[in-house]
């Protein structure tokens, strides 16, 4: 191939060899590009260091002007108020204290692991709502033709843009007349019914995509059509199916409109209790730094999973990645 | 869409007895019936409320007052002050996040040898809890011991702290800022899938034919992006139309109205002035302009399908 290209230069290129061009040019560009990189990404990455510094801080030293770049008196004190909060709000701090003699006295009061715990609650049965519900769905949708099918699935698209602030008055007024309000179990079904949408899209793609003949096969091997829902072709979709959970999950761990409003503060989820923290405990940041870090970390080890079907997810398949 | 009668034949042996043509929605059924409850109902009960008058916490003393609440909406100049702020929102959040994205999906696409690192990092603010981002850009913008006030100080550009979140002319921008800072990696993230989608072969042929950088941008690059350009471009609109914890965390809207969009009015309409009915109203106003951003949405979706 390259010896039959007539300009070198080309060839050059086709291999990205820019990298290595000792040309002025290759360099200028290349030090272009990096600058540019560090300038933008300074502005991505620089509020999460702010975040992880200010944890690491004591109390007083978060109160320094001007502020310190990074921690003079590396410090767990923010952790360690979180924790011990916890554990004073959670009842246990005369079982800390008959076990290891040690006395937990937080001056703050953030039930993490409750919050923790409600959160956890309701994006584990929103995600495996909008899975189940979702799958079967999008599985007759891809496979078979029906009389508002391509209604259905414009109406599903369009919910997706709603939620949220454009409808957290009817949903309160709905949730009141349901009798459901203060609920957990509410919450699942609005974010199940936020990310089912999603997930059948999602899963749809993924069945448009699945070959007839692995169909055809188990048919012939005498498998029912539930047979091969459940044998064949749900082992085949399992990432696509980890990634529609985790969407389902990450909406419901993040969502802070419906559980502001339909929730009281003794049954919060993660994103209101981190609120009411911050806006009433402002001077420590310290300790709001640490539990976000906290409550961030779910968050974190899902991304690492489902970077892959990121994009995809994203736009309920319009984009492959 | 090519299964042969034979094939879709083979989903049939569940039940026998019940009718072909029912049998298809029944696993339809379930999601649509959660959708429908609790986001489709929600928007008719939103259009009935708004021609009441009606108090949050007496909602059975409701009073029928027609359009009221909608001649409200054009005479307070309260509400207009927060629809032009929404518009500010929008145009400025969506576009700032759109050309720093771009950017940003394109360096990433640089085969450089941090890229992919970078690509995953970058995700970060637009994972990260809504609350957590936003209460990270309010301690940094925030009164006594903000870092960004002392960066500016250090740039030169001011000479002493001034109060950003608590000003009336400031408050508006900081949650932009921040709302830039969590948009602007999604649209990096797309710009980056598309590029990588994009056949090389295309670029050697141009190369070949002799077209210059730009024109190989101009008639390649963008055409082939087009239609993921065309659904970042309107998420981002959705995005920053119907932020709320951006703005909640950080300023409340306040002070005053002077960093409310209407997303934070209709929840300071209903939960604490307690008026159903103008935020109902207000809900309307936001729910048609997310059905036009849906319709476009839906509509290059369409596209991007029949093109695939």
């Amino acid at each position: 191939m390259a010896a039959q290209d007539p300009d070198p230069a080309a060839e050059f290129r086709r291999n990205e060899s820019w990298l290595f061009d000792t040309t002025a040019g290759a360099y200028v560009r290349k030090t272009a590009v990096s600058l540019l990189t560090l300038v933008v990404f300074a502005f991505v990455l620089f509020p999460l260091y702010w975040m992880v510094v200010t944890a690491f801080k004591t109390t007083a030293e978060i109160q320094q002007i001007p502020p310190t770049v990074y921690p003079n008196d590396f410090s767990l004190e923010g952790f360690r108020l979180v924790v011990e909060s916890s554990i004073q709000a959670g009842g246990y701090t005369s079982l800390f204290a008959n076990l290891f003699g040690w006395q937990a006295s937080s001056a703050i009061d953030i039930d993490i692991l409750s919050l923790v715990l409600n959160s956890l609650k309701v994006a584990v049965g929103a995600g495996a709502i909008a899975l189940v519900l979702g799958t079967a769905a999008s599985y007759v949708l891809s496979r078979r033709d029906f009389v508002g099918k391509n209604a259905l699935m414009s109406i599903f698209l369009a919910s997706l843009m709603f939620p949220g602030t454009a409808i957290m008055v009817p949903e309160w007024e709905l949730v009141s007349a349901l009798g459901l309000f203060n609920t957990h179990l509410v919450l699942i079904f609005i974010y199940g019914a936020m990310t089912a949408p999603f997930v059948v899209w999602l899963m749809k793609g993924f069945f448009d995509d699945f070959p007839d003949s692995i169909i055809e096969a188990s048919r012939i091997d005498q498998c029912s059509s539930i047979e091969t829902f459940w044998y064949v072709i749900v082992p085949m979709a399992r990432n696509s199916l980890i990634a529609s959970f985790i969407f389902a999950f990450l909406l419901a761990w993040n969502e802070l409109v419906f559980a502001l409003t339909l929730l009281d503060n003794s049954r919060y989820t993660v994103p209101p209790g981190l609120l009411t923290f911050v806006q009433g405990f402002n001077t420590q940041w310290n300790v709001v730094a640490a539990a976000s870090i906290i409550i961030s970390l779910p968050v974190l080890l899902g991304l690492a999973y489902i970077q892959r079907y990121f994009v995809q997810g994203l736009t309920g398949g319009a984009i492959k990645g | 869409m090519s299964y042969s009668k034979q094939a879709r034949g083979s989903f049939e042996s569940v039940s026998e007895r019940i009718p072909e043509g029912v049998k298809v929605y029944l696993p339809v059924l379930p999601v649509t019936a959660l959708v429908g409850l609790f986001i489709l109902y929600p928007i008719a009960q939103a259009i009935y409320s708004s021609f009441f008058n009606k108090d949050l916490l007496a909602p059975s003393e409701a009073e029928f007052v027609g359009l009221a609440n909608y001649a409200e909406i054009w005479s307070n100049p309260t509400i207009h002050q927060v629809l032009w702020n929404t518009l500010i929102w929008v145009v400025v959040g969506s576009s700032a996040a759109i050309v720093l994205g771009f950017l940003m999906g394109w360096l990433l696409h640089e085969k450089l040898p941090y890229t992919s690192v970078a690509s995953a990092i970058v995700l970060i603010p637009w994972v990260l809890p809504r609350v957590v981002g936003a209460s990270i850009w309010q301690f940094m913008f925030g009164g006594s011991q903000g870092i960004i006030n002392e960066l500016l100080v250090q740039l030169g550009v001011i000479d002493e702290y001034i109060v950003m979140l608590g000003s009336t002319e400031l408050s508006l921008w900081p949650p932009i800022i921040g709302m830039i800072w969590r948009l602007a990696p999604l649209f990096a993230l797309l710009t980056l899938t598309s590029l990588q989608g994009i056949d090389e072969h295309l670029y050697e042929a141009a190369r070949m034919d002799g077209a210059t950088p730009w024109e190989q941008f101009r008639f390649i690059t963008i055409p082939m992006m087009r239609y993921n350009l065309a659904i970042g471009f309107l998420l981002m609109l959705i995005y920053n139309i119907r932020n709320f914890s951006m703005i909640w965390v950080m300023t409340k809207g306040g002070p005053g109205v002077s960093s409310s969009t209407l997303p934070v009015m209709i929840y300071r309409t209903a939960f604490v002035d307690f008026d159903v009915g103008l935020a109902s109203a207000l809900s309307l106003i936001l729910f048609v302009v997310l059905l036009v951003f849906s319709y476009y949405y839906i509509q290059v979706y369409d596209q991007v399908r029949g093109d695939v």
